[in-house]
């Protein structure tokens, strides 16, 4: 890591291996994977289906537990696999936006839920905090006395990060939120990981087969292929200049399906 | 034609509306025994023996001069009561233990599992014809009898739901929203299995009183003179040649409630099973 960067930096894991024991046979999902996160920074991580990408996410905020290696976050080294404690830092977002509410109960009882105490002042507090997310996340107070079910993909996704925002978190880490969605909704919900990022300074780290989103949103890539990392680096050198086969093949690919041009 | 998905699940609503209006009525009757009973259904009378249907006596009497129809009713108190009661702590304790397991695993999940197929690896009869034997009957002893196995199905059926619940993104946001286990198992999952739970439960009410009753019946349940139609049918079966009304309205009535509930149960299943299909 270069100099200064140190005390921008928000999240990060270190030398992460992360095998799984199936059927016994032992896959290794990730093998030596260390990244940084800066303060209002977008990391995408790219790759094709079974590259740990997803696993690194989970690693990450402890809903899986590496084998060895460390993440940081907010300055102190986190427990392993404990993704409670994870929370204090970051939130996920989930690809499947309805199946990331309680299907039994609306929205204000899974919002409210959610509610960091000390953010909520007594007397109505946790109300307007709830709305003010709503509105910044481009959603309306109605849609609150409804369950999952009755709203669209993408207004659910939104919901999920009003959501994981009113912990008080400022990282986010996203798993292929926009891949249910159609093309517009997406549009729009990745316009909002752009606003949260420049006017609420979150950073995200945004998993993504799509590499047109990523060059659209993303200030650095990762590129990874079979739990390893193969390159890093700024968005435009890694998609414009890529040092590995790997990365001009994925580019090809996303060519072929006449996806837009990199930034 | 085949009948529209909304035409199948109106028929399953009034098959639940009938069968429950059924079962609903036998549990105020089994309630209300005591008031709607013509005569004292311990009451014996050498000259009231074995007396045909009739006057008096809708059911008849029997060997002992007890009217039929009297012990019927309060049998029916013991035998739904027993059931009940049965199935209402066999579904909370393979409830908690189910759910436990499923969401904390590891060597608790390992133990409780092996158990429950140990349960599983002998009929239940069996099992509860030997443990009945082993505790020396009496009604406690057959509801033990039947409870040791009975609630291995509530725990395999909630583990299961449970496993798969955790496992769904909202659970784990939860988790990483700060929530403990013991609020995510009360406030997220148990909402979400208790509608299976309760059918499971439904269908088990059925094969619970043949249980009871087949046990009575065996003399290792309800201890004579007590009336339950198990050990009524019992008691009266060598004069059924003479007097067959005090066995088949025992008979009759047990054969009634296990349908009416199994009924009930299937039709609520059958429901469920279509409207989450549609």
């Amino acid at each position: 890591m270069q100099e200064g960067m140190q005390e921008n930096c928000v999240l990060r894991g270190e030398n992460i291996y992360k095998t799984y024991d199936r059927d016994s046979s032992i896959t290794e999902a990730l093998k030596n994977v260390s990244f940084y996160l800066q303060k209002g920074e977008i990391l995408g991580i790219a790759g094709e289906s079974g590259s740990g990408k997803s696993t690194l996410l989970r690693t990450v905020c402890g809903l899986e537990k590496a084998d060895t290696g460390k993440i940081f976050a907010g300055g102190e080294e986190l427990p392993a696999g404990d993704a409670r404690y994870a929370g204090r830092y970051m939130q996920m977002i989930f690809q499947d936006a309805y199946a990331s509410f309680d299907p039994g109960r609306t929205m204000r009882k899974s919002l409210t839920e959610f509610m960091a105490p000390e953010k909520s002042s007594p007397g109505g507090g946790s109300n307007e905090r709830i709305l003010s997310l709503l509105y910044e996340t481009g959603l309306t107070a109605d849609l609150l006395d409804r369950h999952p079910a009755a709203l669209s993909g993408g207004q659910c996704q939104r919901m999920s990060i009003a959501r994981a925002l009113l912990t008080g978190a400022d990282i986010l880490l996203c798993d292929e939120i926009t891949s249910a969605l159609d093309v517009s909704t997406q549009a729009r919900v990745a316009e909002l990981l752009l606003r949260l990022k420049r006017q609420k300074g979150i950073s995200i780290l945004l998993v993504s087969h799509d590499l047109a989103l990523i060059s659209q949103l993303c200030d650095r890539v990762m590129i990874m292929k079979d739990g390893a990392v193969l390159e890093e680096g700024n968005t435009r050198e890694v998609l414009e200049r890529p040092r590995s086969q790997y990365t001009n093949e994925l580019l090809a690919a996303a060519r072929e399906l006449e996806l837009p041009e990199v930034k | 034609m085949k009948p529209s998905v909304k035409d199948r699940i109106k028929r399953q609503k009034l098959k639940i509306v009938i069968s429950s209006a059924a079962a609903l009525l036998l549990v105020l009757a089994a309630l209300a025994a005591p008031l709607l009973v013509p005569n004292d259904p311990y009451r014996t009378g050498s000259d009231l023996i074995r007396k045909a249907p009739g006057g008096a006596f809708p059911f008849g009497t029997d060997n002992l001069g007890r009217c039929v129809f009297s012990r019927v009713l309060v049998g029916a108190r013991t035998t739904i009561g027993v059931t009940f009661l049965l199935v209402a702590l066999s579904f909370l304790i393979g409830t908690a233990a189910g759910m436990l397991c499923g969401y904390y695993g590891s060597v608790l999940d390992e133990l409780l599992m092996r158990i429950a197929d140990i349960m599983l690896a002998f009929p239940q009869m069996v099992v509860a014809i030997a443990v009945a034997g082993i505790l020396g009957g009496g009604i406690a002893g057959a509801m033990a009898a039947l409870g040791i196995t009975m609630w291995t199905g509530f725990a395999r059926l909630a583990r299961s739901h449970t496993k798969s619940i955790k496992a769904l993104p909202y659970v784990q946001a939860a988790v990483l929203g700060g929530k403990s286990g013991a609020y995510i198992l009360a406030h997220h999952i148990l909402p979400n299995i208790l509608a299976p739970m309760v059918t499971y439960a439904l269908t088990q009410i059925g094969t619970t009183m043949i249980g009871i009753s087949g046990l009575s019946f065996l003399g290792l349940g309800v201890v004579p003179p007590q009336a339950e139609w198990g050990s009524m049918i019992s008691e009266q079966r060598a004069y059924i040649q003479i007097a067959p009304w005090a066995v088949l309205f025992p008979a009759l009535a047990a054969v009634l409630t296990i349908l009416v509930f199994n009924y009930l149960g299937d039709a609520v299943m059958d429901y469920r099973a279509l409207s989450k299909n549609r």
